[in-house]
């Protein structure tokens, strides 16, 4: 069975009274374990297509199976606890709490989950040193290099052992070097069998992904599958 | 920037948060809103006792045995060593401008009249009480000027002495028992009601000789003088301080004037209106910290368009003028809405409860939207002077 | 996500913005201190009349003579004046009765008392030796009247405490021979300083055997009588009793009024109480404004913390705990508010002692819980709307920060 299975999936916005097409007849599979890179100019519906795949947002027409169970029939206490569970984010704007530490903000989905205190902190741990910032549990996000803040949010997205990570433009507010840094990282996670969803324009990074959509005006144009896949 | 721009601009931005804003112009309008509607019901008190005690006229002096005051009136009318006569009620009619004097016995006495028995006041007075008080007669006369010192055993009702005697019935002539002695019904006073608590209805009026015998008493409580408008009190106390010490050989009578009464009740009552208020005042502060805080707020979420304003070349007292304009704006509306909460609110009280004595104090009400006001300038300056100390090209980097 | 954990980040949220969080605190604490000072104001009140009223004395009845169906309390029945006066003979009657322990007829009026050349207005008391007990008066020097025959109008007295001092500057009063009104009187002793009373300011009276005042006054009548019952629970039997007694001897005619210190205190405690209710009332008012601060800048916060909220939904928070995360927030406000407010009530309640050691400030306990309840009764309240508000975010526009 499929992992994800969206069929004639459309999403359609209303601005300023006029409908806005995001998504129009999408129809895609993607197995477990796959690295899928989506791109197209901006306002193709990448992001749109992202936040559906996340559960972040519903669509409007179409399905949207996620392992066999429709989307379309879950409550939002169910959508948040199979984020919770099963989805990992990553964004262009890292999304730290200022307030808290590196490991406060990894810890962060597992106190949502309930996890207790010992448990949370030497997971989160774990995953801070899976991405090499162990010495910088207790720093803040201002206290961080651009880098380093995307790799805390790498930490948190996988800290709930998710099977889904579904990055929007990781690389957009980095330099080079450090772009590369992140896209290694997450390579390596996928290569270890998490499903990884990367949004981006960067073509160099985009094509490193085994397969690559492109979108155009809520379509997709394109499905690539690199030959050694 | 003039006062008006300023105005529209400060209108302007405190509309662009308009659920914040309504927030923090409510918390002094229910501060407002309280001290309009306590004050109300202080002064509505003021006025009620006021008109109470002034129903009567404020021409009056009191004179009473004894000079002690310790149980807060005088003692003397429990019983004195030198009693105050009805001799001396009738010589204090000699004293310059007395218009008249009322001799008043009061105490309770079981009557009978109709076929019916009730424990009942007793007020012994004179004829001059019904013209001295402003009371009226419902049906027949007064108590008539007869000798004052051997009057007629004839009595006058009260509305509800009346009513629980003879009900519907005329008792005009009708023999009347008062503590075993015999008395003819010649009138019927009109209802006056509740005079602070004590029912003036549920009396009957005889001759202030008769009830002395009645009480086996040898003076009087009260002699009630009533003298011209026109004369300052003073001089008529003085006359009657002379009249007393020439008749009894020295000051043993305690005299107060009703403006005295007047004069001490309206300061406590005065007083109490002030307490009300300042309780009432507790909430302004409460809404005064708010508009503080949301003014902080403001300043802070605002540092962008601060810096900007600072670079299109505005002065660091218009920055301030602007964000105090805004305090002062929130809490004036803020004021005036609780004005218009509170006065509404006291009006209706007034049309659904009647009974309850309610008004507007206007000093007070005045005073709440002042002191809003204030608030407001006061909650404002501490925001107002940090956004115009900010740095504008720090300001600026905000964004 | 625990309870622990939602009030350590709800915490966290409100220490990022200390001013704001302090001013929000300080809000609920004027309120909750507002309502502590006052009511424990009006406590001291009802407790300083109350107590007044019981040091009158124990198990107290006062029967007056007079009585009026309709109106209570009317003016006629202040002056105590009926046709058939109350005797000597009606207080001794009273005795019969198992339940009194005590009577003490009571004559008053004004007189004026000279001694060497001063001369003063004073009110004159005459009653007997059982007031002293009943009463509970302590004596300075001297005795008490002496415990006799109530016909006998012997030529003696006792001072209250001012007079003593006004008449007597320096000297011993005891021994002297006073003039009240037109009689001599010798001062049998002086009473210790009594204090102000509501019955009346006992340092500034002359006491006087009942005869003697009855004389001096000349009135054939008694003022008051004042009977101690033998206990708690004989005070409604001794009412009873009296009431009867005083029938059978006055013809069968209920001709007098009989009011209980218990009844009088209930009033009193009543009215005060009332007063108290009120006064927490008003002050709550400004504990509601506080709620509204906390709204208001729960609100802010929830526009400020888009993307923070935004985030938590991404990483799977649903709207419950978002509502719990900010109700938490709320609460905390409200409850640390709270406490402010009890520190800061109190301090003003230590103060208060200081300056009225006299007073007994002390808030009621309902009031105290009232006023915790009302405060986070309030921060919940008015931290519902900001709450849900957050937690109907839509989590992408959330995430943009719009």
């Amino acid at each position: 069975m499929a992992m994800i299975r969206l069929e004639a999936l459309g999403r359609t916005f209303e601005v300023g009274g006029q409908q806005v097409r995001a998504l129009d007849q999408v129809d895609l599979t993607i197995e477990a374990g796959e690295y899928l890179s989506i791109m197209g100019p901006s306002g193709s519906g990448k992001s749109t297509l992202l936040n559906v795949l996340g559960l972040l947002d519903t669509p409007s027409v179409g399905a949207y199976w996620l392992d066999g169970v429709n989307t379309s029939t879950m409550g939002d206490d169910q959508l948040a606890a199979t984020r919770q569970a099963q989805i990992g984010f990553v964004f262009q704007s890292f999304h730290l709490v200022p307030r808290m530490t590196a490991a406060e903000n990894v810890e962060l989905p597992m106190l949502l989950a309930g996890i207790g205190g010992a448990e949370r902190r030497e997971r989160a741990h774990r995953s801070l040193a899976g991405v090499g910032l162990a010495d910088r549990a207790d720093h803040r996000p201002a206290q961080l290099s651009g880098g380093e803040r995307q790799r805390v949010a790498i930490a948190r997205a996988i800290v709930m052992q998710p099977r889904l990570l579904l990055a929007d433009e990781p690389t957009g507010n980095l330099d080079t070097g450090s772009g590369a840094e992140i896209v290694r990282i997450m390579e390596t996670l996928n290569e270890r069998g998490l499903t990884l969803i990367v949004v981006t324009h960067d073509l160099q990074i985009g094509e490193r992904a085994r397969r690559r959509l492109r979108l155009r005006d809520g379509r997709v144009v394109e499905d690539l599958r690199a030959a050694q896949a | 920037m003039n006062g008006r721009e300023l105005v529209r601009f400060a209108t302007h931005s405190a509309l662009s948060h308009r659920l914040r804003s309504v927030l923090t112009a409510l918390g002094i309008g229910i501060g407002v809103t309280a001290v309009v509607l306590l004050t109300s019901m202080g002064e509505g008190l003021h006025r009620y006792v006021l008109e109470q005690f002034t129903q009567f006229g404020t021409n009056i002096i009191g004179i009473n045995p004894g000079r002690s005051t310790t149980f807060g009136a005088s003692t003397g009318i429990f019983g004195s060593v030198r009693p105050l006569t009805i001799d001396d009620a009738e010589a204090l009619k000699r004293v310059p401008f007395v218009l008249n004097t009322v001799p008043v016995v009061q105490g309770t006495a079981s009557v009978e009249g109709g076929g019916r028995e009730r424990s009942t006041n007793i007020s012994g007075v004179g004829p001059e009480f019904q013209t001295a008080f402003d009371f009226r007669v419902a049906l027949g006369t007064f108590l008539p000027a007869d000798d004052p010192r051997a009057p007629r055993p004839l009595a006058v009702l009260g509305a509800k002495m009346r009513h629980e005697l003879y009900g519907e019935r005329s008792p005009l002539g009708e023999l009347l028992r008062v503590g075993g002695e015999r008395y003819r019904v010649i009138g019927v006073m009109e209802p006056k009601g509740q005079v602070l608590g004590f029912d003036l209805d549920d009396t009957v009026y005889i001759p202030a000789a008769r009830a002395l015998e009645l009480y086996n008493r040898q003076g009087l409580f009260e002699i009630d003088v009533l003298y011209d408008k026109a004369v300052p009190a003073d001089e008529v106390v003085a006359g009657i301080e002379r009249m007393i010490i020439a008749r009894h050989g020295g000051l043993d009578v305690t005299i107060t004037t009703q403006q005295q009464m007047l004069d001490v009740l309206g300061s406590v009552l005065d007083i109490v209106t002030f307490a009300v208020a300042a309780l009432g005042g507790i909430s302004l502060l409460v809404g005064g910290v708010g508009i503080f805080t949301i003014m902080t707020i403001a300043v802070r979420e605002r540092t962008a368009e601060i810096g900007l304003l600072r670079a299109i070349g505005a002065g660091r007292a218009q920055i301030r003028a602007i964000f105090l304009g805004e305090s002062i704006l929130l809490a004036g509306i803020g004021g005036a809405g609780g004005l218009l909460v509170g006065g509404l609110t006291v009006v209706l009280l007034g049309v659904a409860v009647p009974a309850l004595p309610v008004g507007i104090a206007l000093p007070y009400v005045v005073a709440a939207e002042a002191v809003a006001v204030l608030i407001g300038l006061a909650a404002g300056v501490v925001p107002a002077q940090r956004a115009a100390a900010l740095d504008p090209v720090e300001a600026l980097r905000a964004e | 996500m625990t309870f622990g954990d939602c009030t350590r980040v709800a915490a966290g949220a409100l220490l990022r913005y200390p001013l704001r969080t302090a001013m929000m605190l300080l809000a609920t604490a004027i309120g909750v201190a507002a309502v502590l000072v006052l009511t424990a104001l009006g406590e001291a009140a009802r407790s300083f009349v109350t107590d007044e009223f019981r040091a009158l004395g124990t198990h107290l009845l006062v029967v007056l003579p007079g009585k009026t169906e309709t109106t209570g309390m009317g003016p006629g029945l202040m002056a105590g004046e009926s046709p058939r006066d109350l005797t000597l003979d009606d207080a001794r009657a009273v005795l019969r009765s198992r339940a009194v322990a005590r009577v003490a007829p009571l004559v008053v009026g004004a007189a004026t008392v000279s001694f060497g050349g001063l001369e003063r207005d004073i009110t004159v008391m005459g009653t007997t030796a059982a007031m002293v007990e009943i009463r509970q008066w302590r004596m300075a020097t001297g005795e008490f009247l002496r415990d006799q025959d109530w016909d006998r109008a012997s030529p003696e007295c006792v001072l209250g405490d001012t007079l003593r001092r006004e008449l007597f500057a320096g000297l011993q009063p005891v021994g002297h021979w006073l003039r009240v009104g037109d009689r001599r009187c010798r001062v049998a002793g002086v009473l210790a300083p009594q204090g102000m009373s509501i019955m009346a300011n006992v340092d500034e009276l002359v006491l006087m055997p009942v005869a003697a005042a009855q004389q001096l006054l000349n009135v054939p009548g008694l003022f008051r009588l004042l009977i101690q019952a033998t206990g708690r629970e004989t005070v409604a039997g001794a009412q009873r009793d009296v009431v009867r007694i005083l029938k059978e001897r006055h013809r069968g005619q209920e001709d007098v009024t009989v009011i209980t210190q218990d009844a009088v205190l209930t009033t009193f405690d009543g009215i005060f109480g009332a007063l108290t209710a009120a006064l927490a009332g008003i002050a709550a008012v400004s504990l509601v404004v506080a709620g509204v601060l906390i709204m208001n800048v729960m609100l802010v916060a929830v526009s400020q913390r888009t993307a923070e909220i935004g985030l938590l939904k991404a990483l799977g928070a649903s709207r419950r705990q978002v509502t719990r995360l900010f109700l938490t927030e709320a609460m905390i406000l409200a409850a640390c508010g709270a406490l402010a407010g009890l520190v800061l009530g109190y301090a003003a309640l230590v103060l208060m002692r200081a300056l009225y050691p006299d007073l007994a400030f002390e808030p009621p306990g309902w009031a105290l819980a009232g006023a915790c309840l009302v405060a986070l009764g309030c921060g919940v309240g008015f931290g519902i709307l900001p709450a849900r508000r957050a937690a109907r975010l839509d989590p992408i526009a959330a995430l943009a920060g719009r």
